[in-house]
């Protein structure tokens, strides 16, 4: 297993050039009712990067995840404490609308979630509320290269106005893809996007995330250390609620710091 | 023979290998035995219904059907004065002796001397006197009708009628039976002269209330019961709509909340005369609104009727996956937007059928109709809602009380008539959720 990271580690350009930071989490804390789920994250997340999340079931890495589009919002039981700020904006700050926050911070979920409407409709649909599309051609253009960008187009060109439900698992996860980047977000958070996904599709989507990484800031939570190898560039690991570490995706899985990580990584727990 | 093939897998079984028993027989036996408590309560069940049915159908099916005589009517200034007269004044043309005109039309049709009054009377006691407004239309759409002789359908009498479809025992003394041996001889005069037809009787659709069978309809109950459907459907769609997705989608999880939903689940099992009795104190001692109207019948149904809809709607909206939420808010959809363009679309196939279960459950509500005096005598279709009316299950229970053989028949047909409305709405419903249910 670790041979299989190195070797995933190797072949991927080294870059590290420091970018800069595009959010930045002080001392997030998040409880579900009386259960505290996170215990204070401090977390810089640099721009045009893809940031990996790993840990332990039950550690909390969604619900960080939630707390950067305030998705935790809608969990009623949910108090969300700390600093969450977006390009060194509170994301909280009454200035802030959590409807514009969510346009610029996407999500895709772990299970494909597509709307049952068409292929179109469910790409339209963002763009549409937002405002973004001033003609029909326009918004022809932002569904072609939003499904473009997901690497779907050619498989669906043909079919844009049969279901979004009817499509295969991998082609659904790639059309939640392109639903999210056609409000044109800033950052991308992907919880698990492959979970439900086969190696191939798990391929395709991992290619592309590597693609949209030059316009996007994403943020993916995954299970697999061979993916966070893979795609990521930061690693950041969650334990107990806890950030048990960060750093460069290569010297985690090289020559983590703390314990916890290397246990993980090393399939020791979790 | 279920024994057998049990004991011949354990036989096989304990050739191969000694097993431990785990009491597969058993279950199988234990699974056998359910399928066919199953199968007996279903036969149970089908079997009332279908006694039900053949019961109400077989007594209700003639309703649908009524005697009708085909008389040569002389329409005689005589009786009715000269068209002259009528232009200046219709008092007399309204006044007039129209069951005259019937009467000396099958007295000559029947070829009885006018002079003998047991066979006059006899005869006239075959047609309806219902026969005065249908004569009396006639004249007065067509003053030149006056003077001139007409064949005319005229609806016989309850008596004949049920004479007709034999359901009187003719075996009986002639004094104890509604008709005599001589009206009897009459009828198989008219049926040889081809003079007596049974109709479809759509009079039982038309006409309003009255004592007479053969002119009693459910016309002012179809009209009564339908503006009161019309009311149901206005205020407690909209009204349940809006409070179901404000308790499920906004409002707060609290005590407040909590207890709203408790009072629901609550109302939803009150029994419906309450409601009348609610009706009959609010909106008829307070707001002083008219008794019998439809208008206060449709108020004490929405409220009967708002906690099915409530219920089945709350249903409807947690029925639709999150996940579909989550894709829209992640999109950066607001809540409104969210629930409009996406939760409201995905639950209407449940609210509807919700809706329309809830209007069923009104359309067939009687108790609280009987408390604001819904059981009126109206014989004039009501305008407005405002004015007086009945309902169809009010008018079958009015019906149900009358002795009249006639009228049972017609109590059965109103059954069936109701059933069929009930029936039409369920399909609409099932097939409305067959439509536009979605998988997902
Ligand atoms: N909606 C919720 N209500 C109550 N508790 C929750 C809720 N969501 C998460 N939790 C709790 O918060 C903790 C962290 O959960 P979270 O979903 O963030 O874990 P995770 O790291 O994403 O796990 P997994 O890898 O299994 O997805 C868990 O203990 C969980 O029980
Ligand atoms: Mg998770």
């Amino acid at each position: 297993m670790m041979e299989n990271i190195q070797a995933t580690l190797n072949r991927g350009p080294a870059v590290q050039a420091a970018k800069p930071i595009k959010m930045k989490t002080k001392d997030v804390t998040v409880h579900y009712g009386a259960k505290q789920a996170l215990n204070g994250v401090t977390l810089n997340i640099p721009e045009n990067q893809v940031t990996a999340l790993i840990g332990p079931s039950g550690c909390g890495k969604s619900t960080y995840l939630r707390c950067l589009n305030r998705m935790n919002d809608t969990i009623d039981i949910a108090k969300v404490g700390g600093e969450i700020l977006l390009d060194g904006e509170d994301v909280y700050d009454p200035d802030i609308d959590v409807v514009e926050l969510r346009a610029r911070v996407g999500m895709v979920f772990q299970k494909p979630n597509p709307f049952p409407k068409s292929i179109f409709d469910n790409v339209a649909y963002g763009p549409k509320i937002h405002g973004l599309a001033r003609s029909k051609q326009e918004l022809d253009e932002i569904v072609h290269t939003s499904l473009r960008r997901a690497g779907l187009y050619k498989e669906v060109h043909d079919r844009l106005d049969e279901p979004g439900t009817g499509l295969s698992g991998g082609q659904q996860q790639r059309l939640c893809i392109a639903r999210a980047i056609a409000v044109s977000p800033e950052v991308i958070l992907m919880d698990e996007p492959c979970s439900a996904l086969d190696p191939i599709a798990t391929a395709t989507v991992e290619e592309l995330i590597d693609e949209l990484r030059e316009n996007y800031t994403i943020v993916i939570v995954t299970h697999s250390m061979q993916q966070a190898a893979r795609v990521s560039q930061l690693t950041a690991m969650f334990h107990l609620g806890d950030l048990a570490e960060v750093g460069p995706t290569e010297k985690m899985f090289s020559n983590p710091d703390d314990k916890r990580t290397q246990d993980y990584i090393t399939g020791r727990f979790g | 023979m279920s024994d057998a093939t049990a004991n011949g897998i354990a036989a096989t079984a304990a050739e191969r290998k000694p097993r431990r028993d785990i009491g597969i027989g058993r279950r199988y036996a234990a699974e056998r035995r359910f399928k066919a408590y199953g199968i007996i309560a279903i036969a149970i069940g089908l079997a009332f219904l279908v006694m039900l049915l053949t019961s109400i159908i077989s007594k209700g099916y003639t309703a649908f059907w009524q005697t009708e005589i085909k008389v040569p009517i002389t329409f005689t200034e005589k009786v009715l004065g000269t068209p002259e007269q009528a232009v200046k004044s219709q008092t007399k043309l309204l006044m007039a002796n129209y069951p005259q005109l019937a009467r000396d039309g099958l007295v000559q049709l029947l070829g009885i001397s006018a002079d003998d009054k047991k066979a006059v009377s006899a005869a006239n006691g075959l047609i309806s006197s219902g026969t005065r407004v249908t004569l009396r239309d006639m004249v007065m759409n067509d003053l030149s009708i006056i003077g001139t002789t007409e064949d005319v359908w005229l609806y016989a009498s309850s008596e004949l009628d049920s004479a007709m479809k034999g359901q009187y025992d003719l075996s009986v003394p002639e004094n104890r039976r509604p008709i005599s041996d001589l009206q009897l001889e009459y009828i198989d005069k008219l049926k040889s002269q081809g003079a007596i037809e049974e109709r479809f009787n759509w009079g039982l659709f038309t006409f309003g209330a009255s004592s007479r069978a053969e002119t009693a309809g459910l016309g002012v109950a179809i009209i009564g019961s339908f503006y009161m459907m019309l009311i149901v459907l206005a205020l407690a769609l909209p009204i349940g709509v809006a409070a179901s997705i404000y308790l499920e989608e906004f409002a707060p999880k609290n005590k407040f909340t909590d207890l709203i939903e408790v009072n629901i689940n609550n109302l939803a099992a009150v029994p419906s005369i309450v409601f009348g009795l609610l009706g009959l104190a609010v909106f008829i001692n307070w707001f002083g609104l008219p008794r019998s109207a439809p208008l206060v019948g449709g108020l004490v149904l929405t409220l009967m009727t708002l906690p099915t809809i409530i219920i089945a709607t709350r249903a409807a909206l947690r029925a639709v996956p999150p996940s579909i939420r989550w894709a829209a808010l992640g999109l950066g959809a607001s809540r409104t937007q969210t629930i409009f363009h996406h939760v409201l679309p995905l639950a209407a196939p449940g609210i509807l059928t919700g809706t329309i279960i809830g209007l069923a459950q009104a359309l067939g509500e009687t108790a609280p109709l009987l408390l604001i005096g819904m059981v009126a005598f109206v014989a004039d279709y009501p305008a407005t809602p405002m004015e007086p009316a009945t309902a169809l299950p009010v008018q079958i229970y009015m019906w149900a009380n009358e002795a009249e053989r006639a009228f049972v028949e017609r109590t059965s047909g109103a059954i069936i008539i109701l059933l069929a409305f009930l029936a039409i709405m369920n399909l609409t419903a099932i097939f409305l959720r067959r439509r536009f249910e979605r998988r997902w």
